[in-house]
């Protein structure tokens, strides 16, 4: 058991985990479900690794994420915060049992369920009949698609009545929410810093061996300091538990400030920002691109930049492939899986990538979805390049050979390849031998039923192993050190998913040569997609951080700027800026040594 | 209007326009809040767009729930917050003695007054209410065995505008036992001290005082006992789970021998503190004495193995306030690492047993000797009314901490408003030359609303009543007001108490920010934030 606790701060952080927890119940789904592919069922990931087994107190067991979102009052929309499963039944709500005088009510309007919620309400309750108001699927998508307004619109997800957590910002409004000074003192105000605090110490109190904490924030508002406060008060309490830390950029974050001011305010926000996050986790990872449309990731895709409820679904993919290798179970040190290579717990991946050599502590996230398939020679000369960032700021053909590189591919065909037809079926064979069959001919019928679906395979591990080494040998610039992870099962689509692939993408994510239907939006069909993402140690961040370098120099360090105001107002003194700009000499001394960035350079 | 020059889109309130605007305001914000006070007044519930509840009488509460937009109600709303944060108490109260102060300076403008000579005159009655509370409390001696009787009454008087009686008057009892549980004589009180636990169990009125400790967990092992008798406490933070080294060993051995030799001698280190801990328990525990290990960081499941076939009960991962609380409770020492180990540091408690509700476990460390932390432990049927006797148990608490600080209190049910009125009416007014006396009479006519909402509130006369009970304190006698026929009553004789720092704090802030509102002849709007987009 190696459990990892995953927090979501902010609204974006929200959206992209919404989507990362939908994969993870289609997952389950997927793995009882007798109808459903080899790949799923045979997947060997330790769902524990994520979701805890719970009990309400009627004794009815439960599956829960082990997960602390945080998000703003109001920002869940339909949902209860306490979920849906530790409920009891509301008879007591109408009598006031503490209160022998006067009562006034005060309701607000209830929220509307959109579609897909109705739908998932009702499955629950038994409807008699009238199969007329049956919601058919595609109107779930469609509605979906015209219209998110909270991350909770398109969440299926059971969750525990600890997970979700509202900060109370009497007087904040979103809007003036915006930068990192309000987010730090806003946890102070009523004790919700020790109640988040408690929180967290029920979900780590269960856990035998806990592995690490993922941390999305969305560090674009207010919320960077919330999440900042937050991981301060773990530094203290769980010295112990690394931090892989994913700060995310929501699209609209990247609009033009209206003034000066604001302009100046929000690079500083920035700049402050990820210095102090940075400086609380072991590995941070910088997510989100201004315009993910129009980036080289969306080659098959279709993504419309404005909706949160597109772009969060990239971005969580990718963070469900990097978190892939953390929920691999090892089956001893010589005994190999036949759906999983590569395993490693968070606090390995995290050493790897920072502990050898240069101590850099950012990484450069890269993906590729949905990734081609392995025949002929295209993947192995493409798969490296195909990898397009999911970082903002980073530098195109960097030539670096420190670089280390934590490669995971998951559910790669391998388009009716021999071999992985053998596996499959040796693998079906057992599988069903174990359940009582005796009688080759129907063993047989039925192997051969489940791996006869348009002569479409997973590629077996060693065949993508083989693949990717190849490619880092032909590679022109091969970096010091790379680990690779591979999983036989690609990415589950969920119903609740934005229509993002383009008509070159088929039902299990191949690379279609012409679109496959005349209609445009043909992409409801797909069902799964591979996917690879690499995280990166590497130069190419640079640019990142000296932008955000020159930002604190600028406006904040500066004799006379105006942005020495505003940090003031945050609560930074000048010294405490000027640590601010040496933490970022020191995170670009540890890429680049020969520059002098030291602070006294003026 | 220079403004205008230099921004165009600039938006300007002036005088009268602007100060109405702050007096409406004031006023909006005191009718949301004004049924709420007293015994009498109205709870509120609030039901969210999801459909949660939340139940509260609390002014505090209910500022902090309601999504305020106009920004004097905000400064209003601050101030009253900020009362909270003092005393404790009284936010209602602030909110709408502000509200009042504004109505009656409104009707001085009117007639022509500037509002420099009104706010002239808040001041000097101001002034004068604070040195007649000074003279009007009564004060309470503290010494070594403080007055229980004189706490009950404050803790009732709070208690019972927030909850009915006989669970007031019940928690009551519980509040009081517990601040006397953890005062200590020349210090200052730590609330913190006081755990508050609750569990969705049974009913409102099962909430009782537990003399030691309830924590929110349990142990970890199925072979730990579940209750155990006359048992040593460990409490520490010693670490007693496997850790990884810092460098990263996985990626420099070379085949599967090295690998376990590395984790098995990181694995002995860890064998080796619960060992020592385990010699300890053999050494202090004679009979049918038990051990148990309450510790902040960690226990992994060899080490919990190990301690249980010790017959030693642990605890992982407590709160980092209850290993404070539990030395405090227990007696002992909070040990951080193992080479510190000596049997006095171990605290004694006569009970420690588990209590299971679905996956929640709750582990009670009763039966102490000489405690000075405890526990009320919240029970109620659901979520919304634990959180309405959560804050009323803090609040009950925060009024007999203030009462042992204060060494004083103020008679109640709005005795002390009619006092002061009439000290200022009959007495300061005719110090004060020129018409800065409008200024206190408002003032003074300000303080009636205390007395008058609670009237209003319980379906009273406001008339009626105000004048039998100025009536009665011009005739020397201290009345306040009976909520249920509405006739004069001693206070004293009631055991009606208010806090001395509660009053002193609405007297002090109101009238500043009151003032403050007053003072502003133009409001400007300009900049893109301030404009709402419509």
């Amino acid at each position: 058991m190696k459990e990892l606790v995953t927090f979501q701060v902010g609204s974006y952080a929200n959206f992209i985990g919404s989507h990362f927890w939908n994969f993870q119940d289609e997952l389950l789904g997927l793995s009882e479900d007798p109808q459903s592919n080899l790949a799923f069922k045979n997947q060997n990931l330790d769902m524990d690794a994520l979701y805890r087994t719970g009990e309400t107190q009627q004794g009815i067991p439960t599956y829960t994420p082990r997960l602390i979102s945080v998000d703003f009052q109001g920002s869940l929309g339909s949902m209860n915060k306490h979920g849906t499963l530790y409920n009891q039944t509301s008879s007591h709500s109408s009598s006031i049992p503490t209160w022998t005088g006067n009562v006034s009510t005060q309701k607000s309007e209830p929220y509307k369920k959109n579609l897909f919620l109705k739908r998932l309400y009702d499955e629950g309750k038994e409807i008699v009949g009238d199969s007329q108001s049956e919601i058919l699927d595609t109107d779930v998508v469609n509605s979906l698609e015209d219209g998110v307004d909270f991350w909770t619109d398109y969440s299926k997800v059971h969750y525990h009545p600890q997970s979700l957590f509202e900060l109370n910002g009497s007087w904040i409004n979103s809007q003036d929410f915006n930068n990192f000074g309000i987010g730090r003192n806003a946890l102070s105000e009523g004790l919700q810093g020790d109640e988040i605090n408690e929180r967290f110490r029920f979900f780590i109190e269960e856990c035998d061996h806990v592995q690490g904490i993922q941390f999305i924030v969305d560090d674009s508002g207010g919320f960077s300091g919330v999440g900042a406060s937050i991981l301060e008060n773990i530094a203290d309490d769980y010295t112990n538990v690394p931090v892989l830390l994913y700060s995310v950029h929501g699209p609209d974050s990247f609009q033009n400030p209206k003034n000066r001011k604001q302009n100046i305010s929000s690079k500083l926000h920035d700049a402050v920002s990820f210095s102090a996050l940075s400086s609380l986790c072991k590995l941070i990872i910088p997510i989100g691109l201004p315009s993910l449309s129009e980036s080289g990731f969306c080659k098959y895709l279709n993504i419309q930049d404005k909706k949160m409820y597109h772009s969060s679904a990239v971005y969580a993919s990718a963070i469900h492939s990097i978190s892939l290798p953390f929920r691999m179970n090892r089956i001893g040190p010589s005994g190999e899986s036949l759906s999983e290579y590569g395993a490693m717990d968070l606090y390995e991946g995290v050493q790897m990538l920072v502990g050898q050599g240069r101590q850099n502590t950012v990484a450069i996230l890269d993906a590729v979805m949905p990734v081609p398939s392995l025949t002929g020679r295209v993947f192995k000369q493409s798969l490296l390049e195909s990898f397009q960032p999911l970082t903002p700021e980073t530098k195109h053909d960097v030539e670096d050979l420190q670089a280390i590189e934590s490669v995971v591919v998951q559910g790669v065909l391998g388009s009716g390849l021999i071999k992985s037809c053998v596996i499959d079926a040796a693998y079906g064979c057992v599988r069903y031998m174990r359940q009582g069959w005796t009688r080759p001919d129907k063993l047989f019928r039925a192997i051969f039923d489940d791996n006869d679906e348009k002569g479409v395979h997973e590629a077996s591990l060693s065949e993508v192993r083989e693949a990717v080494e190849a490619a880092y040998e032909k590679a022109t610039t091969r970096p010091r050190f790379s680990h690779l992870s591979v999983s036989r099962c690609p990415i589950p689509i969920p119903l609740p998913f934005p229509l993002i692939f383009g008509t070159h993408v088929g039902k299990r994510g191949e690379i279609l040569s012409q679109p496959e239907s005349e209609s445009e939006s043909e992409s409801h069909d797909v069902e799964s997609v591979p996917m690879a993402a690499r995280l990166r140690s590497s130069t190419a961040i640079l640019p990142f951080l000296e932008n955000k370098l020159g930002n604190i120099r600028k406006f904040g360090l500066e004799r006379g700027s105006i942005g020495a105001e505003v940090l003031r107002n945050w609560g930074f003194g000048r010294e405490e800026v000027e640590e601010i700009g040496e933490n970022y000499s020191k995170l670009v001394l540890a890429l680049d040594p020969h520059q002098d960035y030291s602070s006294d350079s003026d | 209007m220079s403004l205008r020059v230099l921004n165009p889109n600039a938006e300007v309130l002036n005088k009268s326009a602007a100060l109405h605007m702050n007096i409406n305001a004031a006023k909006g914000l005191q009718d949301v809040l004004k049924s709420n006070l007293g015994p009498k007044g109205t709870i509120k519930m609030l039901v969210g767009g999801a459909g949660d509840i939340k139940l509260t009488k609390d002014g505090n509460t209910l500022l902090k729930e309601m999504q305020i937009q106009n920004p004097t109600a905000i400064m209003i709303a601050r101030t009253a917050v900020a009362q909270d944060d003092i005393s404790g108490d009284g936010t209602t109260s602030t909110v709408i003695f502000i509200g009042e102060l504004m109505k009656q300076a409104e009707r001085c403008i009117d007639e022509g007054m500037h509002p420099r000579v009104v706010v002239d005159g808040f001041e000097i009655a101001k002034r004068a209410t604070l040195e007649f509370l000074e003279k009007f409390k009564t004060r309470v001696v503290m010494g070594d065995g403080p007055d229980r009787e004189m706490l009950k009454m404050v803790a009732r008087t709070t208690l019972r505008t927030k909850l009915y009686e006989s669970l007031a008057d019940q928690l009551t009892d519980i509040v009081v036992n517990a601040v006397l549980c953890i005062r200590k004589p020349e210090e200052a009180i730590d609330l913190f001290m006081v755990e508050i636990m609750h569990m969705r169990h049974k009913f409102d009125v099962d909430t009782r005082l537990v003399e030691g400790l309830v924590l929110d967990h349990g142990s970890r092992h199925p072979d730990m006992k579940r209750r155990a008798e006359n048992c040593h406490i460990l409490t520490c933070n010693v670490s007693l789970e496997y850790e990884k080294s810092e460098i990263n060993s996985g990626f420099f051995y070379s085949n599967a021998e090295q690998r376990e030799a590395m984790v098995a001698a990181e694995r002995r280190s860890v064998d080796e503190r619960v060992k020592k801990i385990i010699a300890l328990k053999n050494k202090v525990c004679k009979g049918d004495e038990n051990f148990v290990i309450i510790n902040q960081k960690g226990i992994d499941p060899p080490s919990l193995d190990l301690l249980a076939r010790a017959g030693i009960v642990a605890l992982r991962r407590a709160k980092r306030r209850n290993m404070e609380r539990l030395v405090l409770a227990c007696g002992g020492e909070a040990v951080n690492s193992v080479d510190d180990l000596a049997p006095d540091c171990l605290g004694w408690a006569g009970l420690v047993y588990e209590h299971v509700l679905g996956e929640e476990k709750y582990t009670f460390v009763e039966n102490v000797k000489h405690p000075n932390s405890c526990t009320i432990l919240i029970k109620g049927p659901n979520d919304h009314t634990i959180a309405q006797i959560k804050d009323a148990v803090r609040d009950g608490l925060r009024s007999v901490k203030n009462t042992i600080e204060d060494e004083a209190v103020v008679r109640g049910a709005g005795a002390f408003e009619v006092a002061a009125r009439q000290h200022l009416v009959n007495q300061v007014k005719k110090t004060v030359k020129g018409r800065a006396q409008l200024g206190v009479q408002a003032f003074a006519d300000a303080l009636l609303i205390v007395p008058k909402t609670l009237a209003e509130n319980s379906g009273l006369d406001t008339q009626d009543v105000i004048i039998s009970l100025t009536g009665e304190h011009d005739n020397g006698n201290v009345v306040g007001l009976n909520q249920h026929t509405g006739d004069p009553i001693d206070p004293q004789m009631e055991g009606i108490f208010d806090n001395y720092a509660v009053k002193r704090q609405i007297i002090n802030s109101g009238p500043v920010i009151a003032s403050q509102l007053l003072l502003v002849d133009e409001v400007i709007r300009a900049g893109r934030n301030m404009r709402k987009p419509t």
